[in-house]
């Protein structure tokens, strides 16, 4: 458990500075790419040699590390880190047959690149990590801060994650079958009942301690898990929620993964279903799209919404009213590619 | 909480299991050779510390035939096997909840370099690696044919990953997050990094010189290795191969792919090691370093020893045998480690001849048996990322 003081966030949707949620901004191509703000606090040089994965990670951390001593670590979570400079180097490779390449995409191209860049760009010498676990990749690095808190009780920790779209991984997944083959838009995404969804990237960054006091929310839990089986999320799910909530009670508020993948709907009707049947669903990937590290994103707008109390339309999934009480509890669930699973409380 | 090893699997260009990685350390016979698994143009120009099994017998081997698996997968379902069944862990152990499994590559499937290609620019149909290229491939891969129950996560630190592996699982047990972590990492050879590190200039010709003014780079290694730690509660009557004591992690912030000229990273981890085991220099009887070779690394590395010990005991770097492993060096070199705490010994150091002018340091020069009571185990790597480990006799 540790609270929650500051959020920034680069996405497809206005969500960096002073977001702007109501209005959902459409994809194309079945893409959702960031939008990219003028990067003033990254030097120019710099800025040139990064790559997009690099550059939307050190973006979205900028405004949370403004203050050099505010922060112990870094702890970043990216399944693929710089995929586009990746299948560069890798092109150079082909190209060239190992001829005399440049190294500048091969150095970006490591995904630990972001939590570097940023331990180097704000002189800090403390813990940095980087978290490459697929589609839990972010939740383990909240794990890791979770202990780190836990370890070193007068601390605070900059945590976050990041993945960005490429031509290359695009396509891998798609090939994959995980994008969708017909063109389709984030404004209907769950109208259409097909495999696949679209693509999504982004960074979201968290600063993390233990004092409650300046705190947006605490994130009370998290819990993560593989399993193909949809019994097997049912039953997690219960166990997680009775331990945080009283016996019967549902979080004011259950924010979903869903990404119009209908090969994935099992597992989150698993959950709607163990859940009072009142309880408002909300979605987020029709704002973010599909990508491993797209339950920070997920993470980031729960904080917005307990920080704000407003829920923009187009998130919400059911019809029930959400009703003047004040929403003090977000749980999230999501799933990458039905194998891997987790689960989060976030609370006011 | 007290964490203990209580197995160990490695496989590496020293030989396939430990036994054999430890015979080669003790007769000083070095691993590195030229490529004859891997077709690279510098196949004939450069050697490497290369795992003499191809990956059609590995598949054989170990019956390995899913989809989808890659030589890096290949070699850590080698060393972890050997580890498992070193700690006796059941299959129903492995499946519990409490046992995690914390992996390292920097690879992934990315050995499959031209496979990567084309699937990434031109085929229309995927082949069977399409969920294979990724760092977390290894240990998906071992998660899933095991069924492995507890917490699972892949560490990329660059050079540094599988030691950030192994801190990370002890840190889950000590805070009752898992019984037992399995910790490690694996990295296969690769046209990719090959020509990565090729392109920064630090590939050396000829076998690589850790720690010797005429040192001229390093050479690239596969392997893998991987450790069963446990809590001292936990492990009963099982044999205890070293205790882990220190472990820490700091960041250099200096540049993304070399070292300050003081090291204050590497200085601040061992430091931080020293910490987290309450341990004096003094008491460090031998440091496995993480001495690439390379004019940057060596340099800082030797400067950094000197600023913590002022007088540094023995060290070797062991890269000189297996060559650099990458995301797997961490975790093998930590298996080395406890070979010289079980057997009371240190390995000498291989192709070295002349101190470095500006530190005189000198690695150890030949085998010899002493009592090894406290071993530090350095890795750096890109990004800044430091890693130090220290392990203790039980």
């Amino acid at each position: 458990m540790f609270y929650i003081y500051k959020t920034s966030c680069i996405s497809p949707q206005s969500s960096y500075g002073s977001p702007a949620l109501s209005e959902l901004v459409a994809s194309a191509g079945n893409k959702l790419m960031a939008q990219e703000p003028v990067y003033s606090g990254i030097p120019p040089g710099i800025l040139r040699r990064m790559g997009k994965a690099v550059r939307i990670g050190i973006g979205a951390a900028l405004p949370l590390i403004a203050d050099k001593q505010e922060t112990q670590g870094i702890i970043i979570g990216t399944a693929n880190g710089g995929m586009e400079d990746c299948i560069k180097f890798l092109n150079q490779i082909i190209e060239y047959d190992e001829g005399k390449l440049t190294p500048t995409n091969f150095v970006q191209s490591t995904p630990n690149a972001i939590a570097g860049q940023l331990g180097l760009m704000q002189s800090n010498k403390g813990y940095n990590i980087t978290h490459s676990n697929r589609g839990l990749s972010f939740e383990n690095a909240l794990m890791d801060v979770d202990m780190l808190l836990a370890e070193n009780k007068n601390a605070k920790y900059l945590v976050g994650a990041v993945d960005e779209i490429s031509a290359y991984n695009f396509r891998i997944e798609w090939l994959g079958g995980w994008y969708k083959s017909e063109d389709s838009s984030n404004l209907n995404l769950f109208e259409n009942e097909s495999d696949g969804s679209i693509a999504g990237e982004g960074a979201a960054m968290f600063l993390a301690g233990n004092e409650k006091q300046g705190s947006i929310c605490r994130l009370t839990d998290i819990h993560f898990f593989q399993t193909d089986s949809a019994g097997v999320v049912k039953e997690a799910l219960t166990k997680f929620l009775a331990k945080h909530l009283p016996s019967g009670k549902s979080p004011d508020l259950f924010m979903s993964g869903e990404n119009g993948d209908r090969r994935m709907q099992k597992y989150y009707e698993a959950c709607t279903g163990s859940l009072a049947a009142n309880t408002p669903v909300l979605s987020f990937k029709q704002m973010c799209g599909e990508y491993p590290t797209a339950s920070s994103f997920g993470a980031w707008a729960a904080c917005e919404i307990l920080r704000t109390q407003e829920i923009p339309m187009h998130m919400l999934r059911t019809s029930s009213s959400t009703s003047n009480t004040p929403i003090s509890s977000i749980f999230i669930y999501n799933t990458y590619k039905g194998n891997q699973h987790s689960f989060m409380l976030l609370e006011k | 909480m007290r964490i203990f090893v209580t197995g160990i699997g490695i496989i590496s260009a020293l030989g396939n299991n430990a036994q054999q990685n430890r015979s080669s350390l003790s007769s000083g016979k070095s691993g590195i050779s030229s490529l004859e698994m891997l077709s690279s143009r510098y196949a004939s120009i450069m050697p490497f510390g290369e795992v003499k099994i191809s990956t059609d017998d590995l598949i054989k081997k170990m019956d390995a035939r899913e989809s989808g698996v890659t030589r890096t997968d290949l070699l850590a379902l080698h060393a972890f096997n050997e580890a498992v069944n070193n700690s006796r862990l059941t299959p129903a152990q492995l499946s519990d909840p409490n046992t995690a499994l914390i992996g390292a590559s920097t690879v992934g499937g990315m050995c499959l370099t031209d496979e990567l290609f084309l699937d990434s620019t031109s085929r229309e149909v995927g082949s069977p690696y399409l969920s294979s290229y990724d760092c977390a491939s290894p240990v998906m891969y071992l998660q899933k044919r095991f069924s492995i129950g507890g917490v699972i996560n892949s560490i990329n630190t660059a050079c540094s990953s599988s030691a950030n592996a192994i801190m990370y699982g002890a840190r889950l047990i000590k805070q009752g997050k898992a019984k037992r972590a399995i910790v490690g990492g694996t990295d296969s050879l690769a046209k990719f990094t090959i020509n990565g590190f090729n392109s920064l200039l630090i590939l050396s010709d000829a076998p690589c010189q850790p720690f010797d003014e005429a040192r001229r780079g390093l050479n690239l290694g596969e392997g893998a290795a991987f450790l069963v730690l446990e809590a001292e509660e936990d492990v009963k009557d099982k044999n205890c191969y070293a205790e882990l004591t220190g472990y820490s992690n700091t960041n250099d912030a200096f540049h993304p792919s070399s070292l300050s000229d003081n090291g204050d990273g590497p200085f601040l981890s061992m430091q931080g090691a020293l910490r987290t085991a309450g341990l004096e220099t003094s008491q460090i009887d031998f440091i496995n370093a993480h001495g690439t070779g390379t004019e940057n690394n060596d340099l800082v590395e030797s400067r950094a020893m000197i600023n913590l010990f002022t007088t540094p005991p023995p060290f070797v770097s062991t890269k000189a045998y297996t060559g650099h492993t990458l995301g797997a060096a961490g975790a093998i070199e930590a298996v080395f480690s406890i070979f010289s705490l079980v057997n009371d010994e240190i390995y000498p150091a291989v192709n070295f001849e002349h101190a470095i002018a500006d530190t005189g340091l000198v690695p150890a020069k030949k085998f010899e048996k002493k009592r090894i009571s406290h071993v530090m185990s350095n890795s750096f790597g890109f990004g800044g990322n430091c890693t130090s480990l220290i392990l203790s006799k039980v």
